[in-house]
């Protein structure tokens, strides 16, 4: 036996394999080139654990490894030891888990490599199928699923594995659990290792809100361990206490499951940085474990935690920890009569440092976010505020061993996380456990759903853009009134400058002192009365001319002498002299000399005839009136060009479109002629009688409806002059039909490639693919609306109107049903996607009933079920459409096949 | 057992030309790794399933060699794929 089953596996054949397989009472499937490696494993393993028990003596692991398929009560009772379950379901599934871990090939694992394969799941968990199904399948997210999980994010992922081993071990069937457990244990200590793992699972998870998973990590560690002395019985109540953590955290359990990805990379992730915290953890876990409930271990404990200490796991709390040891154990003693779940407490303090401080940091992180930051700063992590805190947690009694302990280190901060977490934990542990497993859950719950709905219906979103745009648009109005005043007043203050007369005093003044020199004062004095006086009059009349009121704008030269000889008689003989100094002063002064002619040269005085104001004097009426008319008339002019830019483009574009969708139809019609080009073509091959050509006219009336022929007519003629031109597979030619002359189609191209597919009728249903039961269809329909997807496939369908061919096609499948109330067509979609809304929950179950598996235009359908508020929000129309859809017409066209084979009206529709 | 959503979402319907990653328990990694053995398709991994004759650590053990998938993963895979087929085959 030795010798054959030293033989060397690689030179097997595979029958050889396949026969040594049955000989240890399995039963593989065939061997191939995929599943010989697997064979080969399982046969080394079996030959070695036969070399095993032969050396040991012992047989049991050959009933335990014997299991192949795994059943639940084989998986159980190949499960290892575990302690004495104490009441409570959490113990038992806990336990049961663990068991699991045990499976066949689990055990095999285990005795090889330890701790990373702990994680070789509960196997036994899968072996209860049933439980499974108990959860709605045939389910997404769009309904408010509230099973959503979110992912676990605490203590890395080999502890999200642990963790979820254990809340999925708790939904175990107990009873087959406890009943093995039993035996086991009492069989436990036959084999070290795992009398020594059934021992410590109880240990381990003494603390709390990390229990399951520091538990199962304790575990992995303490197998590496050996030569801890344990206390069997010590476990009660610690496996009570974690009886209590396990079952607070099964709610919490089913939750966690949603993404395997993210747990996957985290386990990739995680399992290296398990084993460096393995090797920190390990030495002082189990010392701590035990050091708890009975105080004869104290001493122990408190070895163990100076070891631990020594061993830095902590850093500077760990010290201080070891300092206090004594005290704290006297003090962690008396509360641990208390209640188990203190003693939890309190055995929270002795687990290691890092796991908790990653799960308390969650903790407490919401609550303790100051005295944290302290920490940090004086130790290399928090983890002695933590630890500190989680002291507080059993009892008061450690409020005033707190600051006295850690005196050396962190005393305000303690005394503050004390209170405060003291405070905070005496909320409950299960309050913690709640606050830290809802802020890790809860949210990441909540927007999975929200998410995948968002991203549903994301693509066609139809941005809330009116209530923007009405936003921007009394934004737009009232910075454009501004905007308005703001250059009236401008244009305004501009008309202003050239009505001011003082200006003209200004420059008046100026050129006097050059040409004038010779002039006497008294004269100067008069000449400037004398201009100013005409001045005005100019302006006034020239600011009625320009107001409308007065039809003259110049004075001429007697009039102006008239009107200065009324002023007075000194006026007059300085007029002479000022209209001089008038034409000699190239300036503007406000009066201008105006000859008979408008560009006459004035080079005396006495061709001047007209006085002219150059600067009319206007009512600040007149003036406002003015600007205001032509500030409204530049704008109007600019809106005109922007309207009328507007309008161009706008033409442009219409007529661009235009051009497009006449090409389309084009290229449709061309499709649509060279389709039925070909299956004439085909039908000509079959059938010997017909000819091989089409009358061009024939195909026209064919493929367009009368009422269309006059619209299309341009596209017909386009898609002929096309075909005529583009299409190599088609010729145009004159033959004589019937006396008649008619231009021809024939198709040319030989038929030894083209596809069947005209054998396949498009757009029918022809069938269903598995038969709806529990497993794969909700038991119940939950909303009256339905998501139907892989009706189309968008890429493939051409036309306009397929998206009516598919809805008739589904109101032709539920014909039967008359609650359908509205249909919508993604026509986009990849996935072809239909949306569905009936008139109450049955109908669309019915609906569902008769479309989901079905087969249709040669893919398979899916149905499932959407939140009501979400299809309202996207299909808005859908809020009001209550009348129930029928099928346009009686033909049935989708259901043809399925009346071909059934011969009857089917349950599915009827014809 | 509670099961994924990606699980759920596999298990209620046929499985088509799914590709590799819509099965529980493989993510982005395992599908990479999966694909590169020519198990590109969800239905290639079902017929190594069936050719193991559903057979739970064959499977799994399978399934860590081939991609490497830890305990939990190829589980998951393992319990995705029996319900699939207790539902369609």
């Amino acid at each position: 036996m030795a010798a054959a089953a030293a033989s060397a596996p690689q030179q097997l054949s595979d029958e050889e394999l396949f026969s040594q397989l049955r000989r240890y009472g399995l039963s593989p499937g065939p061997v191939t080139e995929s599943t010989r490696p697997v064979y080969l494993k399982k046969l080394k393993k079996l030959r070695e654990e036969e070399q095993q028990q032969h050396r040991s003596g012992g047989r049991g692991n050959k009933t335990r490894n014997s299991n192949n398929n795994n059943t639940a009560a084989a998986t159980v009772v190949a499960a290892g030891p575990a302690a004495a379950a104490a009441a409570g379901m959490g113990v038992r599934p806990v336990a049961g888990d663990l068991s699991y871990l045990r499976t066949p090939g689990g055990l095999c694992r285990i005795s090889a490599s330890g701790s990373e394969n702990l994680l070789g799941g509960p196997g036994g968990a899968s072996a209860a199928p049933t439980a499974g199904s108990k959860v709605l399948l045939g389910f997404s997210s769009d309904e408010s699923d509230v099973e959503a999980s979110p992912r676990d994010q605490a203590g890395g992922g080999g502890r999200k594995d642990r963790a979820s081993l254990q809340y999925r071990g708790l939904k175990a069937p107990p009873a087959p659990l406890a009943a093995s457990e039993v035996t086991n244990s009492n069989s436990a200590e036959r084999r070290k290792p795992h009398s020594w793992w059934g021992a410590r699972r109880p240990a381990g998870p003494d603390l709390q809100t990390p229990p399951g998973k520091d538990g199962a990590v304790e575990d992995e560690e303490g197998e590496g361990e050996d030569g801890e002395e344990r206390d069997p019985e010590a476990e009660e109540p610690l496996w009570a206490s974690r009886t209590v953590n396990g079952s607070r955290l099964v709610p919490y359990s089913c939750r966690e499951n949603y993404s395997d990805s993210e747990e996957e990379d985290d386990d990739d992730v995680a399992s290296s940085r398990q084993v460096l915290k393995d090797d920190s953890l390990s030495r002082h876990r189990p010392r701590r474990t035990h050091s708890k409930p009975l105080s004869p271990l104290t001493a122990k404990s408190a070895g163990g935690r100076l070891e631990t200490s020594v061993q830095g796991g902590g850093g500077h709390a760990m010290n201080d920890r070891a300092a206090a040891a004594g005290s704290l154990d006297r003090s962690r003693n008396l509360e641990e009569a208390a209640t188990a779940e203190q003693g939890g407490g309190c055995d929270q303090v002795d687990s290691s440092p890092v796991p908790r401080y990653r799960v308390n940091a969650k903790k407490l992180t919401p609550l303790l976010p100051p005295p944290l930051t302290d920490m940090d700063s004086t130790l290399d992590s928090s983890t002695g505020s933590l630890l500190k805190t989680n002291n507080h947690i059993g009892g008061g009694a450690f409020n005033v061993d707190s600051p006295r302990i850690y005196s050396n280190s962190l005393p305000p901060s303690a005394a503050v996380a004390a209170a405060s977490s003291l405070r905070i934990n005496h909320a409950n542990h299960t309050g913690s456990n709640h606050t830290y497993l809802k802020n890790t859950y809860n949210k990441p719950k909540l927007s999975e759903p929200e998410e995948e709905l968002l991203q549903q219906f994301k693509r066609e979103e139809v941005s809330p853009t009116g209530s923007f745009s009405a936003h921007y648009l009394s934004m737009f109005l009232l910075t454009a009134a501004c905007l308005f005043f703001l250059i009236l007043g401008l244009t305004y203050l501009g008309m202003r400058g050239t009505g001011v007369s003082e200006d003209g005093e200004l420059s008046i003044e100026n050129p006097f002192g050059e040409t004038f020199g010779k002039i006497q004062e008294s004269e100067k004095n008069l000449m400037m009365n004398t201009l100013y006086k005409l001045h005005d009059r100019l302006a006034q009349l020239a600011g009625d001319h320009e107001c409308g009121s007065s039809s003259q704008r110049t004075l001429s030269v007697q009039e102006a002498a008239a009107y200065l000889k009324d002023l007075g008689p000194e006026y007059e003989g300085i007029f002479n002299t000022s209209l001089q100094w008038i034409l000699e002063n190239g300036k503007d002064v406000g009066i201008r000399c105006v000859g008979f002619g408008p560009e006459e040269e004035l080079t005396n005085i006495t061709d001047v005839q007209f006085l002219q104001s150059t600067r009319p004097l206007m009512s600040f009426w007149c003036r406002f009136r003015r600007a205001f008319v032509t500030v409204t008339h530049r704008l109007l002019l600019l809106c005109l060009g922007v309207v009328m830019v507007c309008v161009v483009l706008r033409y442009m574009k219409y007529r661009w479109t235009k051009e497009e969708e006449e090409t389309r139809q084009m290229y449709d019609m061309v499709v649509k002629i060279i389709d039925v080009l070909r299956s004439h073509n085909e039908a000509c091959q079959e059938n010997k009688d017909l000819q091989p050509y089409m009358p061009i006219p024939h195909v026209r009336d064919s493929l367009i409806q009368p009422h269309d022929r006059k619209k299309m007519k341009k596209v017909w003629d386009r898609a002929v002059d096309f075909l005529a031109a583009n299409e190599s597979r088609v010729r145009t030619e004159t033959r004589r039909i019937g006396g008649a002359d008619f231009l021809v189609w024939r198709w040319i191209q030989p038929s030894a490639s083209c596809d069947k597919i005209l054998v396949i009728p498009s757009k029918v249903w022809q069938g269903q693919a598995f038969h709806l039961d529990r497993r794969n269809s909700p038991p119940n329909s939950l909303t009256p609306c339905l998501k139907i997807r892989n009706m189309f496939d968008p890429v493939m369908e051409i036309g306009d109107q397929w998206h009516l061919a598919i809805q008739e096609a589904i109101l032709e499948k539920c014909s039967d049903n008359d609650g359908i109330v509205h249909i919508a067509v993604d026509k986009n979609s990849r996935e072809g996607c239909v949306y569905v809304k009936c008139l109450s929950p049955e109908y669309a179950g019915k609906a569902f009933k008769a479309l989901h598996g079905s087969w249709f235009d040669g893919k398979l359908v899916t149905v499932k079920y959407l939140r009501l508020d979400r299809y309202h929000h996207r299909f808005p129309q859908a809020l009001t459409s209550n009348t129930p859809l029928k099928p346009s017409n009686k033909h049935m066209n989708s259901m043809s096949h399925l009346r071909l084979r059934t011969g009857l009206t089917n349950s599915q529709g009827s014809s | 057992m509670t099961t994924s959503q990606k699980h759920r979402d596999f298990v209620a319907e046929p499985m088509g030309e799914k590709p590799v990653g819509s099965l529980a328990g493989i993510g982005e990694v395992l599908g990479k790794k999966l694909e590169e053995r020519g198990f590109d398709k969800a239905y290639v991994v079902l017929g190594q399933f069936l050719v193991l004759k559903k057979d739970e650590d064959f499977f799994r053990e399978w399934l860590k060699d081939t991609c490497g998938a830890n305990a939990k993963q190829s589980r998951d895979c393992f319990g995705c794929l029996r319900e699939w087929c207790d539902a369609f085959l």
